[in-house]
Formats: C-alpha cells, sequence, structure tokens
C-alpha cells in the first residue's frame, strides 16, 4: 500500500475508537458488571486496527473473541454494546455473544468457543469466494493458542494446495490464557511452525503502520489468485486473558511493552511529524467518547428479548423446539 | 389413470450408487455454486465409486481431491457455505465423523441460530455407515445417535434409490447443515427411480408398506430387513406397516403416531446400538403422545451395546436382521 495512501488521522481514530471503547468496557465490568465478560484487546488494537486498514467493505474477517477492532470497525456501536448485554438490539437479538457475532451484512464470519476452530472455515470461506468468483479476500485472525492446535496446520495446508484468497493473522501476545508462550511451543517465531509452502512474515504488532503494509501486501497476493499468506504479530495484551482471572504476569514484561503502546507510538509519531495536532485528537477523543457512552446507556436500556427469539434454528423446517420434531 | 401408467412407464431399474451419482450430477450441473469435494472423490471417483465421472466432467474447480483432514472439509465446508457456495463433502466413513465433530455440532449447527440477518449453512457432508462387511470396530458404525442431540443438524438416512437420489437433491438445495448417511452394505440395491427429474423433501416420513397389524419404524438400510420380515410375517397372517422417516431429524412423527393408532403395536428397527438410539426416541415420542393406542410394550431391535466386533461369527451375531424384526413383532403381538 505504501503510506502515501494511508490517512493518518483516520488510522488513529481507529486506534482511539478501539481503546476507548475497551477502557470503557473495563470500567463499566468493573463497577456494575457486563454479562459477556470481558476478553480485553488493550495492548493489541494496533494488530486488528491495521489488518482492517487496506481492505475492502465487503471482504471478509473472522476475529477472533479479542479482536475487537473488527467488530469496532464493521458493526454499528449499539449493536456491539446490546450484544455484550444480550439485549434484544444485539446482532442475533440476544441469541449469542458479541464475541462470536456472524454478520454476511458486515462481513462478519461467525466464529464458535473453541480456540482456532475458525481457521478452516475461514479458508472455506475463501474457497466459497473463489468458486463464486467474487474479487473477495478473507482474513483470519487468531492467537498464539491456536497455532499449537492441529486446525492451524490443517487449515493452512488446504489453503496453500488450493491457493486459495485467505490471510492468516497471529496476533501473538505471548500468552495463551494463563501461561507463557515458550513454555507452550518451541519455537521463537510462531510463523515457523508453519512450513506448508507459503508466504510468512513476522512484523511489529505495536506499529500500526507495519501491519497495514503487510496486509496489503497479502491481500493483493491473494486477490491476484497467488494464495494465502501467514502473518505473526508480535504483540502483548495488557489485561489477563479474561477478567476473572487474577494477573500473575511480570510487571517489568508489562512495563517494557507498555513503553511502546500502540496508541501512543502511532500518536506521538503523528504529532512529531505534523500530521495531527493535540487539539485535533482531544476533539476527535471527545466525540469517539460520547459515541461510546451513548452506545452503553442505550444499552443499558434495551429490553432482554422474548422467549420466542431463541426458536431460530432451522431455516427450511418449522419445528416443536421443546418436542425436537416437524411441526 | 393414464397417468399413472406415464408414471410408471418413466422409472427405469437403478442402484442407489447410480442414482447418487446422478443426483450429484444434477446438481452440479443446476446450480454453478455447489461443488463436490473429499478425500478420493475427483479423479479416483470416490472409494464406493458414488463421484465416478464427475470430476471429468465439471474440471477441478467444482470437484475436487483434498487432504486427508475431516477438519479440514467439515470446517471449509461451514466457511464455503456461509459465503454463499453449497459444497457437498464426502467424510469417506461416518466413524470419521468425530474428526470434524467440532465443525458439526459446534459450528454448522449453530450459525444459522449465531448470526441475526438469516445467514445459514447450506452445506451437505455425505457420509457411509453399514456393517456386514468384515471391516470392524471404525468402519462401519451407524453415527445418528451421536449427532440427534444437536438442535441445528439435519440427519438423512434414506433406504430406496429412489429416495436416495430425490433426497440428496434436496439435501443440496436446503438451507440448513444436512448429514447425508448412505449405507454402503446397500449401494447395489436396485429399484425404480423416475427418468424425470424429482426431488424429495427431507423430514417427511413415508410408508413403505401398508399394514394394520404393527407398525415397524425402521431407518436406513434396515428398512429392507423390515419388509423382508413384513413379507415372512404376511405368510402366517400378520400384516406390517413399514414406516420409514427418512429423515432422523429433524423427525416428522404425525405418519409414525397414525400408524401406531390403527396397529397398536410399535417395533423399531436400527443398525446402531439399541440404547440411546433413534429407535428410543421414537418409542419416547410415541409413549408421550400415543401411549394409550399401545397394546404392547414398545419393541426395539438394534445392536448390542458392544463396539462392532470383527470375527466372521461375532459379526454376524451383532447386525440386526429380518429375523430380529420378525421376532419382536411375534414377542409385541403375543405379549
Amino acid at each position: 500500500m505504501g503510506n502515501a495512501s494511508i490517512n493518518h488521522r483516520e488510522l488513529l481514530e481507529d486506534l482511539l475508537l478501539t481503546r476507548r471503547f475497551e477502557e470503557k468496557v473495563l470500567e463499566v465490568y468493573q463497577d456494575r458488571g457486563i454479562r459477556e465478560l470481558p476478553h480485553s484487546s488493550i495492548g493489541q488494537e494496533a494488530v486488528g486496527v491495521g489488518a482492517c486498514y487496506p481492505l475492502e467493505d465487503d471482504d471478509i474477517l473472522v476475529p477472533s473473541l479479542r479482536t475487537r477492532a473488527v467488530m469496532l470497525l464493521r458493526a454499528p456501536l449499539d449493536e456491539i454494546v446490546a450484544g455484550m448485554y444480550g439485549t434484544r438490539s444485539g446482532p442475533s437479538n440476544g441469541r449469542t455473544t458479541e464475541h462470536h457475532m456472524g454478520s454476511s451484512e458486515y462481513g462478519i464470519l461467525g466464529t464458535t468457543g473453541m480456540i482456532g476452530a475458525h481457521l478452516n472455515p475461514a479458508a472455506g470461506a475463501a474457497l466459497g469466494n473463489k468458486v463464486l468468483d467474487n474479487d473477495r479476500v478473507t482474513v483470519a485472525f487468531f492467537g498464539d493458542g491456536a497455532s499449537q492446535r492441529s486446525e492451524f496446520h490443517s487449515a493452512l495446508n488446504f489453503a496453500t494446495v488450493q491457493e486459495l484468497p485467505v490471510i492468516f493473522v497471529i496476533e501473538n501476545n505471548h500468552w495463551t490464557e494463563a501461561s507463557p508462550i515458550e513454555k507452550l511451543v518451541a519455537v521463537d517465531d510462531l510463523a515457523d511452525l508453519a512450513n506448508h509452502g507459503l508466504p510468512t512474515k513476522v512484523i511489529d504488532g505495536q506499529d500500526v503502520e507495519e501491519v497495514v503494509d503487510a496486509t496489503a501486501t497479502a491481500a493483493q497476493r491473494a486477490r491476484d489468485g497467488d494464495g494465502p499468506t501467514l502473518l505473526e504479530a508480535k504483540t502483548y495484551r495488557y489485561r489477563p486473558h479474561a477478567e476473572t482471572m487474577p494477573e500473575h504476569r511480570d510487571e517489568a514484561t508489562l512495563e517494557e511493552w507498555r513503553d511502546r503502546d500502540p496508541i501512543e507510538l502511532y500518536r506521538s509519531r503523528l504529532l512529531e511529524e505534523d500530521f495531527v495536532t493535540e487539539d485535533e485528537i482531544e476533539e476527535i477523543d471527545r466525540r469517539l467518547q460520547t459515541r461510546i457512552d451513548e452506545a452503553f446507556e442505550a444499552a443499558e436500556t434495551d429490553e432482554l428479548p422474548d422467549e420466542e427469539t431463541m426458536y431460530h434454528v432451522y431455516k427450511d423446517t418449522e419445528i416443536d423446539h421443546w418436542k425436537g420434531v416437524v411441526r | 389413470m393414464s397417468q399413472q401408467v406415464d408414471v410408471q412407464a418413466e422409472q427405469t431399474e437403478q442402484t442407489i450408487r447410480e442414482s447418487l451419482n446422478q443426483a450429484l450430477y444434477e446438481e452440479l450441473e443446476r446450480d454453478d455454486s455447489v461443488i463436490l469435494y473429499g478425500e478420493d472423490v475427483a479423479e479416483y471417483g470416490g472409494l464406493y465409486k458414488i463421484s465416478e465421472g464427475l470430476y471429468e466432467e465439471f474440471g477441478d474447480d467444482r470437484v475436487f481431491d483434498t487432504p486427508l483432514a475431516e477438519t479440514t472439509l467439515g470446517g471449509s465446508a461451514v466457511g464455503a457455505a456461509l459465503a454463499g457456495a453449497r459444497p457437498i463433502v464426502e467424510i469417506m466413513y461416518a466413524d470419521f465423523l468425530p474428526i470434524a465433530g467440532d465443525h458439526l455440532i459446534n459450528y454448522a449447527a449453530k450459525m444459522y441460530f449465531n448470526y441475526g440477518d438469516e445467514t445459514s449453512v447450506p452445506m451437505v457432508v455425505r457420509s457411509m455407515y453399514g456393517t456386514g462387511d468384515g471391516h470392524g470396530l471404525h468402519h462401519g458404525q451407524s453415527p445418528e445417535a451421536w449427532f440427534m442431540n444437536v438442535p441445528g443438524l439435519k440427519i438423512v438416512m434414506p433406504s430406496t434409490p429412489k429416495d436416495y437420489k430425490g433426497l440428496l437433491k434436496s439435501a443440496i438445495r436446503d438451507d440448513d447443515p444436512v448429514l447425508f448417511l448412505e449405507n454402503k452394505m446397500r449401494y447395489g440395491e436396485s429399484g425404480p427411480v423416475p427418468e424425470e427429474e424429482y426431488t424429495i423433501p427431507l423430514c417427511e416420513t413415508d410408508i413403505k408398506r401398508r399394514g394394520d397389524d404393527a407398525t415397524v419404524v425402521a431407518i436406513g438400510g434396515m428398512v429392507y430387513e423390515a419388509l423382508e420380515a413384513a413379507e415372512r410375517l404376511s405368510d402366517r397372517g400378520v400384516e406390517c406397516e413399514v414406516v420409514d422417516p427418512r429423515t432422523v431429524t429433524p423427525l416428522d412423527t404425525d405418519p409414525i403416531l397414525e400408524s401406531v393408532e390403527k396397529t397398536n403395536i410399535l417395533v423399531t428397527a436400527q443398525e446402531a446400538p439399541t440404547f440411546g438410539g433413534f429407535g428410543s426416541e421414537v418409542a419416547a415420542q410415541v409413549i408421550d403422545d400415543a401411549f394409550f393406542y399401545l397394546d404392547a410394550p414398545v419393541k426395539r431391535v438394534g445392536a448390542p451395546f458392544t463396539p462392532i466386533p470383527f470375527a466372521e461369527s461375532l459379526e454376524e451375531a451383532y447386525v440386526p436382521t429380518a429375523e430380529d424384526i420378525e421376532t419382536a413383532v411375534i414377542d409385541a403381538i403375543e405379549t
């Protein structure tokens, strides 16, 4: 893509949206609780933000439950927050969690609670798009944990041998739930686990423009019919795996990563290069905060779904949901 | 009347293998979004030759071989279906379905529920079951009970060549994920198949033989055993109604209940172990809604609660047969 075509202020705004949103989630969760258990992406926002940036609106994104940026950049804010509350304005009216929501309208492939189970479906979405002969690229995001599952290898192998238009993005935040990655995997770079005949690249997940560039190159390769790419973005999460788990990680390492905070890095660079002023950033921040606050207020007063909402199991057949038989 | 004669004239005798091949051919030709893939389905034509000639006809964009990875078959089919294609994947033996189980149970079955915009998962997983060929513990199990308890999946287990073809075509056109189970011991069975294009709706129970004395609800390959049992019983003056649900889930129970209300006797027949199986669910549904019509306890015919044994003598003892159904019907009537 090259930096020339990046709208720096827009990219900064995407980063700030994700950070402010996640901060709000923590604040509300700690204050009065949220039905969906937060799995915060604070610290690793630049991966999702940067990877989404060079894509087309109809490209298909397959997020991990922590790739909050994908949801925020594709779906309406009100719907996302309602999805966390399980209220009727949520993405499936409260049937599912925001973490795994799927929407053809927003180009988000639905996922499940099984880590890495979405990698073969992501390859499959790319296969579907190839069969339908459209120009769409599919981008799958997953953590270091998923790289330990066989899904990782079978999906990469299939995508490569079929030359599918898909990009696999490992968000390596160095912790698989509560265990450090070096205790679970014997290589330094997870990209080295993949020797399937596809190009791999290790990138700095804290540098949003590096993520933009790498994704743009991979997307072009996919659109040219040359097949998949694996990107490993090195990053770090500031919070535990989930908000119910106590923090037990080394404070010094956490501080080292905080010194390279992805939002702060980009913010100071843009200020230094006069792409944006402090006043403009404050203005962006205020605007985002208002939008976010309003979305949470809306969700907190939204109604819970009626029982009928869950009777939505088969598209083509009417059943008696209590007997489990054809009506 | 003349129309009926015409319909008869337009039927040809076909094996299940031929009717399935034709169903796949017709649907690949009808809809460009239909694709067929799996282990050895393309150049080799499928282990049981169900997809023979399709790769040559439609090319490797539409019919292709895949790596030996059931997670890729199940998972990629979900993704391709969500993206708007209509994938048909062949998982060589139903015994291998648990490897793709996560994608069937947690993914395919749940995405229509998970999505808020009516997006569904129009995929078909074809897989083979059937006991009696000495393939042992891991190449012949009937898997329907493993997946019956999963809301969102449809499970189809046809019996005759005509049903196989009409139901496979419907399964491919259906917007929900379908597990289409083929009895590998019956691929060579032949029967009349309409020459003109037709489909048979999913989730519709069929009556394969009329009778007033006992209802036998049989699934998949056991329909043939039930029909054989019915012929033998007819010689003894007992007329069985053979009911073939064809779709295991969601089950069309009304014709079963109506039959039991008429005959007052219920026998179920399946190849899988009796405990926790399809017949148990049929029995429970009948007890719920037609208990007072029953003149005798329900008899369930199925396999014992053991793995499929390898030795010929053990396998013979294991597989349920027409004789077992005959005995069950007589037992019920004499109760």
